[in-house]
């Protein structure tokens, strides 16, 4: 992330406001883990309740997206005893390292964890030396 | 069957849902704050989160929705004594590659449990629970007693 942070909180602060007069909708940040394997970046997102059809991923040089939208919602005539979830959707967005692998990008979606893996372009993969 | 702390903000619930808001988001502060080792419910185990929940009451059943990401459905345990419906479970570490670095840790891991007393009797057999894109809905119909009754009252 680096001397980009100021930056990424700035664009992701605009789009959320954005989104925000767009719906009535809670776009909440979710909760991630990254971390890196010899030849990946792995980003997982926590968004229970979107459904698989609206999640969307965008990957272009320098930048990552990640949104969905929860489905279903209580009934019309239902009475609310304890709302610690509300009508929420999620909405993140990361500053990339140089040296990712654009095109070969994958994304699952299971149990309510999206999981981003991000190939390391050939010169960024950790080699092994063989030793002579 | 565990003791139940009382919660003295559930009497509040219907009231003044802005209140429960703002007391959960200072004890979010605090379970992150004393998250690992600190804290006082050690039947939990080392690390423990609490997982976000929706209840909802309708004309004949109650809705019960917990946000369980990740979670495997085979770690989630139900019970159901007298009024108190408690959810429990682990939310285990997946299997992953050796992570040579990790940059960001911010998801929960480790043991959960909620209970909540429900304001009526419901039919304790016709508990209903799926877990879909991660998260638990359990569906417990009130029993006959407990729905409104419509009277007709004639007009002479």
């Amino acid at each position: 992330m680096g001397n980009n942070g100021k930056e990424s909180v700035i664009r992701r602060g605009n789009s959320a406001l954005a989104r925000r007069s767009e719906t009535m909708e809670r776009f909440i940040t979710p909760v991630a883990d990254i971390y890196e394997t010899a030849d990946a970046f792995v980003v997982k997102l926590d968004m229970p309740g979107a459904t698989k059809d609206s999640i969307s991923v965008g990957v272009e040089p320098g930048n990552l997206t990640a949104k969905g939208v929860v489905g279903e919602y209580h009934g019309q005539n239902s009475d609310l005893l304890l709302g610690e979830i509300g009508r929420r959707s999620y909405y993140r967005e990361f500053n990339l390292t140089e040296g990712i692998d654009h095109k070969d990008v994958e994304a699952e979606f299971e149990d309510g964890v999206l999981t981003i893996r991000l190939p390391k372009s050939e010169k960024m993969r950790t080699k092994e030396i063989p030793i002579k | 069957m565990s003791l139940i702390r009382w919660n003295p903000a559930r009497q509040l619930e219907r009231w003044s849902p802005d209140f429960l808001g703002v007391q959960r988001e200072i004890n979010r502060l605090f379970d992150d704050f004393f998250r690992g080792g600190m804290q006082s419910d050690t039947t939990l185990g080392p690390s423990y989160w609490t997982p976000a929940v929706d209840i909802v009451e309708e004309d004949d059943q109650f809705v019960v929705k917990m946000e369980l990401p990740g979670v495997n459905k085979e770690d989630v345990k139900i019970t159901l004594e007298t009024n108190i419906l408690t959810v429990q479970g682990e939310k285990k570490h997946e299997k992953e590659e050796k992570g040579e670095n990790t940059y960001r840790a911010e998801r929960s891991y480790g043991a959960f449990q909620r209970s909540f007393t429900l304001p009526t009797t419901v039919k304790s057999d016709k508990i209903d629970a799926v877990y879909k894109d991660g998260v638990l809905a359990v569906t417990l119909p009130k029993a006959e007693e407990a729905r409104p009754k419509q009277i007709e009252v004639k007009v002479k």
